[in-house]
């Protein structure tokens, strides 16, 4: 006989204990998630004209204050990828907590900055608008047709500080040590999840993938791939554990990384030192959990890391 | 994507050449000269070259480390070479065309839609015959084309 599939409250129930406001959590989940774009300063400084347009086309626009260059849209249904504004490269729809990894990253003119798995390129071109281009960014992604989207993005924008490239992540060359690495991780997604929208089944299609291993390449890979006392961010949008505290805990473990405290600008919560009666390291404190009926965008999770030796 | 549908690597893709101070120059000389774009906006950048196109790349010490890199892209493609003139990419001019003092097209949106529509209108205005910077209130569109009584579209 088929087993009925489990629904997201009976799979979430797992997380039960470490989601903050459990009921909010589940409550949200019925709500499509919010829609934001990032104001392209490359491009336009004064947020009004794109602001005016979009609202001309129905679209109601409020500045996000936590967050700078971030704003919010209603009717989230609608499609920002339509309009004038995206066409000319005036804005960059990504979801708020899309930008944490960036704030942990820090990214300064002239450093050397490696995104691991960069494609569609939403925090590469957040890189390059932060240090105003100044910033040389090798910009990865295992998949040539997905470097494709990111390079028609770099184009729309208006970037000229990246360079692509097309390496599995696990195996990137060694030939080249970078100030600062970010992996933004491929991972289930749970933290994208809603009842009924884009994501749905993606924790449950990406649960017979091994991720966690592959995660825990990326990270080792990109550990290696810093210069000494060099940034590594790590960050997924998933709430699982196995993906997150402890990919961290295994770099922990294999090599001489330092956990860093950082500054973020949306509400977190320390990450986890236990989970399934297995202890992590006690400074994954440190790592960020962010939660999506919280922040009202996807779920999140960001450590950031030093190079030691 | 999976299987044959996956695009292939391109396995002669390598690195643009780091152009001389000489081609620099003139490449800076025609922006300045056909759009009034100052020279010093591009300091801190690079221009690469591959056959037919330039690609405007950060400047950096880094250049040979990365080189090693089997890339895809490096910068953005700034200008193309077409029969003997360069023209400047929409993408340039979207983000470097606020610079520019003149070659400047104002078009209404009327004129405008019935440009990408139609790719090639009949068309007369004051400017010099050439490739010209296409801006619809007070929005930098790209590049166009005007040649006497009409004007080209090179919008995506």
């Amino acid at each position: 006989m088929a087993e009925t599939p489990e629904t997201a409250d009976q799979y979430f129930e797992r997380y039960r204990e470490i989601i903050p406001d459990y009921p909010a959590f589940l409550e949200a989940l019925s709500q499509p998630l919010p829609l934001y774009f990032r104001l392209n300063t490359l491009k336009v400084r004064d947020p009004s004209p794109v602001m005016e347009g979009l609202s001309r086309q129905g679209f109601r626009v409020e500045p996000v204050p936590q967050v700078p260059w971030f704003f919010r849209v209603e009717p989230r249904e609608f499609s920002l990828g339509n309009t004038e504004e995206y066409y000319l490269g005036l804005i960059y729809p990504m979801t708020l907590s899309s930008s944490l990894p960036v704030y942990a990253l820090e990214p300064r003119p002239g450093e050397l900055i490696l995104d691991l798995c960069a494609a569609p390129g939403s925090k590469t071109t957040q890189i390059a608008q932060h240090t105003e281009d100044q910033a040389v960014i090798v910009a990865n992604d295992r998949r040539l047709d997905r470097i494709t989207a990111l390079v028609a993005n770099l184009r729309r924008l208006g970037i000229a500080c990246v360079v692509t490239t097309v390496y599995r992540g696990e195996q990137y060359p060694l030939e080249v040590s970078f100030d600062k690495v970010l992996v933004d991780a491929p991972c289930s997604g749970e933290g994208r999840y809603r009842r009924g929208y884009e994501g749905e089944l993606l924790f449950q299609k990406e649960g017979r993938t091994n991720l966690s291993g592959i995660q825990k390449g990326l990270i080792v890979r990109a550990y290696d791939l810093l210069k000494p006392g060099g940034i590594l961010v790590y960050s997924t949008c998933t709430i699982n554990p196995e993906e997150n505290e402890a990919v961290v805990d295994y770099l922990l473990r294999k090599r001489q990384a330092e956990l860093l405290d950082w500054e973020a600008p949306l509400p977190s919560h320390p990450g986890l030192t236990e989970w399934a009666g297995r202890p992590f390291h006690p400074h994954l404190v440190k790592a960020k959990r962010f939660y999506a009926h919280e922040i009202e965008a996807v779920g999140f999770f960001v450590a950031k890391l030093r190079r030691v030796a | 994507m999976k299987g044959k549908n996956r695009k292939k690597l391109d396995p002669q893709a390598t690195w643009p050449r780091l152009i001389p101070e000489e081609e620099r120059e003139e490449i800076l000389r025609y922006l300045e000269n056909r759009f009034g774009i100052p020279p010093e906006i591009f300091n801190s950048y690079e221009f690469l070259a591959t056959a037919k196109n330039y690609w405007l790349f950060v400047r950096t010490p880094h250049l040979r480390a990365l080189e090693k890199l089997r890339i895809q892209t490096a910068g953005l493609l700034f200008l193309r070479k077409v029969s003997g003139y360069l023209k400047p990419t929409t993408a340039a001019l979207q983000r470097f065309g606020v610079y520019a003092r003149r070659g400047i097209l104002d078009l209404d949106r009327y004129t405008l839609d019935r440009l990408r529509l139609e790719k090639k209108i009949p068309f007369t205005c004051s400017l010099e015959p050439g490739y010209v910077i296409l801006r619809c209130e007070g929005k930098i569109w790209g590049c166009g084309l005007y040649l006497p009584e009409k004007l080209i579209s090179y919008l995506p």
